[in-house]
């Protein structure tokens, strides 16, 4: 049973929250008074776990797939209620030569880091458009701002993700927000052993990689930033200026 | 001999005007459209995309510029659109030319060629009702810095980002807008500095620069022919 004051706390969704940014983003919205639902693909556990600490939900579910994205949805708000804000955050970090990039891997990367958002925003735009209130933030990645080498999937689907969202902005304004977190080097279980040695550490204006939660921080404020639409905001200690 | 470019979207109001213009030029052209003809592919499918290529090498030899011209396009909001339909729409745009890119990358660095997609202004700036569309294209242009990045030095990457140009697309976004073509053409023109919309000679001008050796520092840049409408 659920108190009067946990019934009255806005829900939202982080996917891909087992770990990294969206665990971070996950605890930082249950101290804000949120119930969480906490997505993952593979980290059960760790998601069950982090839900229990924060008082949110787990939920399983293949953000890639459209339709269990839409189950996901309709669980959630059936069990904690309508969600007011939704995290697209689901995501992996892969390097390869492009010569290397299977078919395969391209069409993986691409539908769970762009229809993690696509099928999200599918799936709670009609309740939030409804409810006339409503904000997404999508997480993108400061390398779909400055390219990569090895990485033209990844970059390519996180610079998608930023024209889908831009484009979402648009379409869904004024009733529901939505804004991009591109992040930089963060210090996360995606991040490549190389980008935490001080000979790349030192090449960052800020001279040291960021924190899960202060890209949480960010994200909390896009959430709730009333005047703040279609924008994509780096926190990426001055990899990326201008 | 003379240069080969493979131009994709050959039949459309741009795509006509590239391969006057890299003909015009003395650019061996090898044309494909989804319409038909011997260079026939949907590039939404691997196989195809990767056999366009050897056809291409078969009957030329050679690539050295490859030109992504080709695109498709519906209107629909978010949550009406047929997640299949709107995925074939990323996975003929976006997709497509990943593929195209990395199948045809043997051939270019050998060439020392270079690559130019053509993205949108709404991959830029969005545009309501076509998040398939403007995903694809801002893909492309996430596309063009990484490819610049990996291919270089050999290989220049670059993309260009038009706003309203005067296409048979006009059709489609009048139709979606309600309105007649002429209202459609006007409507765009306001919305330039430059009150006016753009014409494919000229974006096909835009590309000719980039894979010429004027362009020879250019690499993972975005050229936006729109009339001023992205100006900051």
């Amino acid at each position: 049973m659920s108190s009067p004051l946990e019934r009255s706390s806005p829900v939202a969704l982080v996917t891909g929250a087992s770990s990294g940014i969206g665990a971070a983003t996950a605890e930082r919205l249950a101290a804000s008074g949120y119930r969480v639902a906490v997505h993952y693909g593979s980290g059960r556990d760790r998601a069950e776990r982090l839900a229990a600490a924060i008082g949110g939900a787990a939920y399983a579910a293949d953000v890639a797939d459209p339709d269990a994205v839409a189950v996901l949805v309709g669980r959630i708000e059936a069990e904690l209620g309508p969600i007011e804000l939704a995290i697209c955050n689901a995501g992996f970090y892969e390097e390869q030569p492009l010569a290397e990039v299977t078919d395969a891997a391209w069409r993986r990367t691409l539908r769970v880091m762009l229809g993690g958002c696509f099928h999200v925003a599918r799936a709670v735009v009609p309740g939030m458009r409804r409810r006339r209130a409503g904000s997404i933030v999508t997480v993108a990645s400061e390398l779909a701002l400055v390219g990569g080498i090895g990485i033209a999937p990844y970059v390519a689907a996180k610079a998608a993700v930023i024209g889908f969202s831009r484009a979402l902005a648009r379409e869904v304004a004024p009733e529901i927000r939505v804004n991009v977190v591109a992040p930089g080097p963060v210090d996360t279980p995606l991040l490549p052993d190389r980008d935490r040695q001080p000979d790349y550490t030192a090449t960052i204006p800020l001279r040291r990689i960021g924190r899960p939660d202060e890209i949480a921080e960010a994200i909390l404020h896009l959430a709730g930033a009333t005047f703040t639409t279609g924008q994509v905001y780096s926190p990426n200690g001055g990899v990326v200026i201008g | 001999m003379s240069p080969v470019a493979l131009i994709t979207g050959s039949a459309g109001g741009i795509g006509q005007a590239l391969v006057t213009r890299f003909g015009a030029e003395g650019w061996q052209v090898a044309a494909a459209t989804h319409r038909g003809g011997e260079l026939a592919a949907d590039l939404a499918d691997p196989d195809q995309v990767g056999r366009l290529v050897e056809r291409v090498l078969d009957r030329f030899g050679r690539l050295d510029s490859l030109i992504i011209n080709h695109a498709r396009l519906a209107m629909a909001a978010v949550d009406e659109h047929d997640p299949v339909d709107w995925w074939r729409i990323v996975d003929t745009n976006l997709s497509g030319a990943f593929c195209l890119a990395r199948d045809a990358a043997p051939y270019l660095i050998a060439a020392e060629g270079s690559i130019v997609f053509i993205a949108s202004e709404w991959g830029v700036s969005g545009w309501p009702r076509a998040t398939a569309y403007a995903a694809s294209k801002a893909g492309l242009i996430g596309l063009t810095r990484a490819l610049a990045r990996e291919l270089a030095p050999t290989v220049r990457v670059n993309a260009l980002a038009p706003g309203a140009i005067d296409t048979p697309q006009m059709e489609v976004d009048a139709r979606d807008a309600g309105v007649s073509i002429g209202e459609i053409r006007a409507r765009y023109a306001r919305g330039a500095p430059l009150r006016r919309i753009g014409t494919p000679t000229e974006v096909a001008a835009s590309v000719a620069f980039l894979v010429s050796s004027d362009a020879a520092n250019y690499t993972g840049q975005v050229l936006h022919p729109n009339g001023g409408t992205t100006t900051p």
